[in-house]
């Protein structure tokens, strides 16, 4: 029955609650007085009815506490003064709560830096409303060709059919991703455009800020040439002007300005600008986009529909189409429907577009929530050791009266207190761990969404430090209660206190080594990974190497392409300090898509069913070999008389092995599928890694870069310093041709370091992780042994006057230490060892169960715990008997 | 022979000594509950302050300052009208459960 009146009261007690203490003081000391007065009244000696009045009062701090209790506001008070007596405790021992906050801090910043990582890329939707709704359709194509209007026999399924489902889906939409020249009166723009169907932003569930999205006219054949902007290109290309209605210049073709996207949209693949996807495509459709573009449908299923009944519902479509379709087709349809089944019919285009960098972060999560289990258990470690210690000091205040309740409540306000330190030192962390991570993680697998501290991952974060304190703060602080306290004062706080805790802090200790072996092995086996792939011999010798890249639109006619080009190479040639400099139509390693193409050999066996001669299909210039350092193997390079000559070409040496197995292929040809001109091999050259360090290289074949390409990036080789290659480069383009853009300009050390960034990132991250741990592990170790050796040192001090060597002394010390080392070496071999599936996606040539990072890491890891051991071992060794003795 | 106060009893018993006696310190509280019970009832100081300081807070009692015979500072506590009320409604809860038992007793068999 709490009435106002009565909190009025207890909030005054609180405001004066020295002045209440002194009162009740005052009154309990007159009551003991009284009381003893009377005693002596009945006979008492004075000094016995004194004694006799004071028991009769029982513990005098008790009734002073219990009368107090009664105006605490509940447990309000009582917990602020717990804080009260945890800060000043934590204050007067910063050698304990220092390292206890740092590691906590540690364990904690990086991981909310980490999940918040993983919190954009993963688990945060789509910026599209309901986006759940949203799937990737496989093997879904976008018809091709004005022409294919009525639908041939044997096709396969296309964005049309998908529409026409409209009881399944309420939507379907393809987008592609490209490169286009923004005209521009000051410096020419290459831009990042999105080209969509019409149907795109629509289903999507997208509005534009102004204007309207395309039109279905805008998405036909021929249709009038729309673009929407993007709100950060109109921004910074127009200053937010007006822009609706205006035309801009593409790829030398006037758009009209139809209207602007809102803030931060600028799916897919960091569009500054949309142009209309024409269904059906045609030529015109792919022109800026070198001369293909992979396109993707997506569709958006209806609210009262699963996925799993519109992949149902698609097959069913696959069928109808396969159906009609002649004998040899339906084969062909049917591997399809196969391959479709394999991948999922209807993939969610939230996890479509995570794709392989799925397991990448969740590897990288996981190592991250290993470091803070290390981190956790070496705080546990810190906080029992710490409770040990204190045992004596517990048990001297449960005699003085302090209630166990009261006590464990005390330790715990303590840890509690830690934790919510290391986790406010952590958020601290966390930006800077996080700006770290982001700089680290590129495009490539970063999320759609960006990675930023909000308010999900700090709750993560503080999730983290109380469950920390909790759990590693109660246990410790129970641990210390029990058992007998007047034994524990009697026995000097020595032998009892270390026997109940310490299995439990060998085996924390076993753990962190275990967990940490299980990070360097993963460490390990990346860093090997990586040494392997950076090693692999990508037929290319990129030192000293120059490159950029530029695109023409198809209305810049074929003599002028070539004339810059050649342009170009002259203008470098001509110099001193250049060695080589070539043009190829893509260039190596770019991550770039290709093409391949179907060739036929004469003379050649006949092939199965469903098989294919394939090569890449390139186009060079004739010093491009010299100029990127790819070996020439035989025969000769390209000169002025291939472009008008009898068609020429050279292959690579994979494809003459392929092709021509065994004989030399020199005077040899070939013809393109659906062509019949001969095409004579002049040479062969080495093969060049371009899809990638880690795919091994596929046939290859160039061809005289004779008639003008749509792209091309130009190289050159030379004895300058990089920067200086550069410049040279861009300066002899601008000079050919002033108006024509020129993007990705880098040396080749560059075009390869960005094609292996993923790879480097995750390396750098996990090893980064795993280096923590090991500190953390070795502290742990440390603590352990520094805490038995002081706890023993009486102990060791009789042994040694008993006639104990140093030697004894060390080996007694350490024994134990070496089979907490073993055991968690031991249990991390084997934890690895299971685990190592996991690991596998992101090796390259490297077994995951790789006998050398096997034996490497026990030793890398044995090195420092050893020391560990030794140091404080050694102080014990070194324990001086009669000083032991004396201050016993 | 002295015994424990019954518990639960306490509050009541000091509630009745203070309108019985008007104004008395915590001293003189336990003493007249020992007397006035014969020495029977032997009130623990332990437990005494404690429930003087829980009535505070209730507003059962009110303490005032004042000076003991001889002179000796002292907070002496008097019962407010909260205080009265409560004394009638512990007093007749007793009853009801003294009379409870005392039926249990006398069904017993000697």
């Amino acid at each position: 029955m709490t009435t106002i009146r009565e909190l009025l009261r207890r909030l005054r007690y609180l405001v004066r609650r020295e002045r209440y203490l002194a009162e009740l003081e005052e009154e309990m000391r007159l009551h003991t007085a009284l009381r003893a007065e009377a005693m002596q009244a009945a006979g008492m000696s004075a000094e016995q009815s004194r004694l006799e009045a004071r028991r009769r009062f029982g513990r005098a701090t008790n009734v002073a506490e219990a009368s107090r209790d009664m105006w605490g506001l509940g447990t309000l008070d009582q917990l602020a003064q717990d804080v009260r007596f945890a800060i000043r405790r934590l204050r007067a021992r910063p050698g304990f709560s220092a390292p206890v906050i740092a590691v906590l801090a540690l364990g904690i910043g990086a991981t909310t830096a980490v999940f918040s990582a993983v919190d954009a890329a993963m688990l945060r939707s789509l910026p599209f409303p309901r986006e759940h709704e949203l799937v990737s359709l496989k093997n879904v194509q976008v018809p091709f060709g004005p022409e294919s209007n009525e639908r041939s026999e044997g096709r396969l399924l296309d964005l049309a059919d998908v529409s026409e489902m409209t009881n399944v889906f309420s939507g379907a939409a393809a987008y592609a991703s490209g490169g286009l020249n923004l005209s521009d009166p000051d410096r020419p723009l290459r831009v990042k455009a999105g080209v969509v169907s019409a149907t795109f932003f629509p289903t999507l569930g997208v509005t534009p800020l102004t204007g309207r999205t395309f039109t279905l006219e805008e998405g036909r054949p021929n249709g009038p040439l729309a673009v929407i902007l993007s709100n950060a290109l109109w921004q910074r290309q127009y200053g937010g002007s007006p822009m609706l209605g205006k035309a801009i210049s593409l790829h030398g073709r006037q758009y009209t300005v139809v209207g602007v996207m809102q803030r931060g949209f600028d799916f897919p693949n960091e569009s500054d600008l949309w142009i209309p996807m024409s269904v059906p495509t045609t030529f015109a459709t792919f022109e800026p986009f070198r001369g293909f573009l992979p396109s993707h449908v997506i569709a958006r299923v209806r609210p009262d529909v699963s996925n799993e009944a519109a992949a149902a519902q698609l097959l069913l479509r696959w069928h109808q189409v396969v159906e009609p379709a002649r004998s040899e087709q339906r084969d062909n349809l049917n591997e399809f429907i196969d391959e479709a089944r394999k991948t999922g019919f209807a993939v969610p285009l939230h996890r479509e577009l995570l794709g392989d960098r799925r397991q990448a972060l969740l590897v990288l999560l996981g190592t991250t929530a290993l470091l803070m289990m290390i981190a956790c258990a070496n705080v546990a470690n810190l906080l029992l050791s710490d409770a040990a210690v204190r045992r004596r000091e517990i048990a001297v205040r449960e005699v003085l009266g302090a209630t166990r309740p009261r006590i464990v409540r005390q330790l715990l306000a303590e840890s509690v207190l830690l934790a919510v330190a290391g986790g406010v030192v952590g958020m601290l962390v966390a930006p800077a761990a996080l700006r770290i991570v982001r700089a680290m993680m590129p495009a490539g697998l970063a999320g759609i969404a960006p990675a930023q501290l909000d308010l999900r991952v700090l709750t993560f974060g503080a999730a983290l430090a109380i469950a920390t304190s909790v759990v590693f703060g109660l246990w410790p602080a129970i641990g210390a209660t029990r058992g007998d306290a007047s034994q524990s004062i009697k026995s000097g706080g020595g032998h009892g206190a270390t026997a109940g805790l310490g299995p439990v802090r060998r085996a924390l200790v076993v753990a962190e080594l275990g967990l940490t072996v299980m990070l360097l092995i993963a460490a390990g086996l990346m860093a090997r990974s990586f040494e392997r792939l950076i090693a692999e011999n990508t037929g290319l010798n990129p030192e000293q190497v120059a490159t950029l890249e530029t695109s023409f639109p198809r209305s810049t006619p074929d003599v002028e392409r070539r004339r810059i080009i050649d342009g170009v190479l002259d203008r470098l040639s001509g110099q001193p300090g250049i060695v080589a400099a070539g043009a190829v139509n893509d260039l190596p390693l770019r991550g770039g898509g290709g093409i391949s193409v179907t060739i036929d050999v004469p003379g050649a066996p006949a092939l199965h069913r469903g098989e294919y001669r394939m090569a890449r299909f390139l186009f060079a210039s004739g010093g491009y070999f010299d100029a990127l350092g790819i070996a020439r193997l035989r025969g000769r390079t390209f000169t002025a008389s291939d472009a008008t000559g009898p068609p020429v070409a050279i292959i690579s040496s994979a494809m003459a092995a392929k092709y021509w197995p065994g004989t030399n292929p020199l005077g040899r040809y070939f013809t393109l599928r659906g062509d019949t001109s001969h095409i004579t091999i002049i040479g062969v050259v080495a093969d060049v890694r371009e899809a990638g360090l880690d795919r091994d290289p596929e046939p290859q074949m160039y061809r005289p870069i004779d008639v003008g390409p749509l792209n091309a990036a130009i190289v050159v080789r030379g004895s300058l310093p990089p920067s200086a290659l550069t410049a040279r480069l861009t300066e002899a383009m601008r000079a050919t041709a002033p108006g024509q853009p020129v993007y990705n300009v880098r040396t080749m050390d560059q075009v390869i370091g960005a094609s292996v960034l993923p790879r480097r990132t995750n390396t750098m991250l996990i090893a980064l992780f795993a280096g923590l741990a090991l500190v953390l592990s070795t502290l742990g170790v440390y603590a352990v042994v520094a805490y038995a050796v002081a706890q023993r040192t009486r102990e060791l001090g009789i042994r040694a006057a008993l006639g104990a060597t140093a030697r004894d002394l060390l080996a007694l010390v350490s024994r134990e230490m070496v089979i907490v080392i073993a055991l968690g070496i031991a249990i991390g071999l084997g934890g690895a060892w299971a685990l190592s599936r996991v690991l596998t996606s992101l090796l390259y040539s490297v077994d995951p169960r790789d006998p050398v990072t096997f034996v490497t890491v026990p030793l890398v890891l044995m090195l420092p715990a050893v020391m560990a051991t030794a140091i404080p071992a050694l102080r014990a060794a070194r324990v001086d008997p009669t000083q032991v003795m004396r201050s016993g | 022979m002295s015994e424990p106060i019954p518990p639960g009893t306490l509050d009541m018993l000091i509630l009745q000594t203070l309108a019985r006696l008007e104004e008395l310190h915590g001293f003189e509280i336990a003493d007249a509950i020992q007397r006035t019970s014969a020495g029977v009832l032997q009130v623990e100081e332990g437990s005494l302050y404690p429930a003087l300081q829980r009535m505070l807070v209730k507003g059962w009692v009110s303490g005032e300052w004042g000076k003991t015979r001889d002179n000796r500072r002292a907070r002496y506590y008097r019962l407010t009208a909260t205080g009265r009320k409560q004394l009638v409604r512990e007093k007749e809860s007793y009853q009801r459960v003294t009379f409870a038992i005392a039926q249990i007793l006398q069904l017993a068999p000697e």
